[in-house]
């Protein structure tokens, strides 16, 4: 069932917000124990807010199409009075004193909050292998990672334990538990969605959005959350669209980039041909593919890992003096990053700007993008390393190829489940927007989406 | 390739050797992949980062 269904079943009285509350918390308690999908519960105020969203339905106040609706969220995100841990012990005793702005739009939007989400230490890696709070697994194979940094998210929408479950990607790590697990995941665009409130991994490549069972669901979700915040520097004041795609929506005529170079390399082949067949499908739904060509994508992963290197670090500096808070891939990181001179941050930054302009011209020629978003399909929990080809890859490398340059241009992105490798795991596809274009996005996943039925 | 050892103990660092010799092919190869980069920077590009001042800050 996902949120547009679960919605209607509210209003026709078929089911009420107490019922699905209490089916979520069964479901967490049944399937945690083996996923650690969730890091806690919050089953009282829960119930709570299940029976005042029950009685404000009753009584004609509807809030909109997620009131009522079980949801979680990554455990970055802060809870007035709730612990928060951002999957660090430096965090452990945190308690905050208020909510994050994205709490605050469920909230108001009268989303029943059932639960924190487990995720990779301090958002910084893509295995969701949490040394303090143990591993999280992949529910189409326990023996496989989530992938991350918001494992727990994917995690939790892939098991059917909550509707939706909000992420943040820093370097992929919305879209990459959502093709590692199955499911639909949403980078909005830089700005679009406040970052007050949420623990920050890096001042400048963090986005937040939702992992849900579906491309409507994830629509829904934006329109709760979306919006100016002064509280943030960074938020955007560009007005909030219609982000809901229609029941009929069509991509008739639009025109869709099929990159030439880069996304298409080093991919295991089922990725490949499942990736193409979407593309096949949008063509069969009247849009016009397109061969093109885009920038230095190599180029923008590694002044995207600069970037992110030097400004976690900067974050983290006054930790990390007592090594021993860190798992030892952190430190590695955080290491990395101190190394880094000060002339290299700028100098990354001046050239992700050269590349924001040079990457905009790929906008007078398509309307979007189709890449994979990941070049493999889930890893096994332990696996350093993957085998594309002739090639051999750091798992956390190759993970982040086709999905880091996109958080450090900014652009909206979506991952869609497409298909399956020959052992039946799940693949994504990556639809590639223009800057606060998640409608056109939305749009053409949901098309895709609708079609695959 | 640079010394990391010897930066480390320049900005007084306090990595532990096995950690500096664990993450030195990482650094190797992004120093590889980035350092040609900044040739690439004409004179006239400002970073992307932003400061803002409010009037607020003035009061």
């Amino acid at each position: 069932m996902t949120i547009l269904e679960a919605a209607q079943a509210l209003r026709r009285r078929a089911v009420s917000s107490a019922e699905l509350t209490e089916a979520a918390l069964k479901r967490i308690g049944e399937l945690n124990p083996q996923l650690n999908a969730m890091l806690a519960t919050l089953d009282e105020s829960a119930r709570t807010q299940a029976k005042a969203a029950d009685e404000q339905l009753a009584q004609g106040a509807d809030r909109g199409p997620l009131h009522g609706i079980p949801i979680a969220v990554k455990d970055v995100f802060e809870t007035r009075g709730v612990r928060t841990t951002c999957g660090s012990v430096i965090f452990l005793h945190h308690i905050p004193d208020r909510d994050a702005a994205v709490v605050e739009g469920l909230a108001a939007a009268g989303a029943v909050l059932v639960g924190k989400a487990g995720m990779h230490e301090l958002a910084y890696g893509i295995t969701s292998n949490n040394p303090h709070f143990g591993t999280i697994r992949n529910p189409r194979d326990p023996q496989r990672i989530p992938g991350g940094s918001s494992g727990g998210s994917g995690a939790a929408v892939a098991s059917e334990m909550v509707f939706m479950a909000m992420g943040s990607d820093t370097g992929g790590s919305i879209r990459i538990p959502a093709s590692f697990c199955g499911t639909v995941g949403l980078k909005p665009t830089s700005g679009r969605v406040s970052r007050y409130g949420v623990m920050p991994l890096d001042f400048s490549l963090d986005h937040m959005g939702p992992l849900t069972r579906s491309v409507r669901d994830a629509a829904i979700t934006l329109q709760a959350i979306a919006g100016f915040d002064p509280r943030d520097e960074t938020s955007s004041d560009e007005p909030v669209g219609n982000y809901l795609p229609g029941p009929d929506c069509s991509i008739r005529k639009l025109r869709i980039g099929l990159p030439q170079n880069f996304y298409f390399e080093r991919l295991d082949p089922d990725v490949d041909i499942a990736v193409r067949r979407m593309a096949a499908i949008a063509e069969s739904l009247g849009a016009c593919i397109l061969p093109v060509r885009v920038p230095d994508i190599e180029a923008l992963n590694a002044v995207g890992r600069v970037i992110l290197l030097a400004e976690a670090s900067a974050l983290m500096e006054k930790y990390i003096g007592n090594r021993d808070q860190f798992g030892p891939d952190i430190l590695a990181l955080l290491d990395q990053g101190r190394l880094l001179p000060a002339t290299d941050y700028v100098n990354a930054q001046r050239l992700r700007r050269m590349m924001q302009r040079d990457f905009a011209r790929v906008w007078s020629q398509v309307d979007c993008l189709f890449t994979p978003t990941t070049p493999m399909a889930a890893p096994q929990i332990g696996e350093k390393t993957v085998h594309l080809g002739d090639f051999v890859e750091d798992v956390r490398l190759a993970a982040t190829r086709l999905v880091r340059g996109i958080n450090v241009l900014g652009l909206p992105a979506i991952s869609i489940p497409c298909g399956r490798d020959r052992r039946g795991l799940p693949v994504g596809l990556q639809i590639v927007g223009r800057p606060f274009d998640e409608a056109l996005i939305l749009r053409v996943a949901a098309a895709l989406e609708d079609a695959a039925r | 390739m640079k010394n990391w050892e010897k930066i480390a103990e320049a900005y007084d660092l306090r990595i532990p050797d096995s950690d500096l010799e664990r993450i030195a092919p990482s650094l190797d190869a992004l120093e590889l992949a980035f350092r040609p980069l900044t040739k690439r920077i004409s004179d006239d590009v400002e970073p992307a980062t932003t400061f803002r001042i409010l009037r607020e800050s003035s009061e």
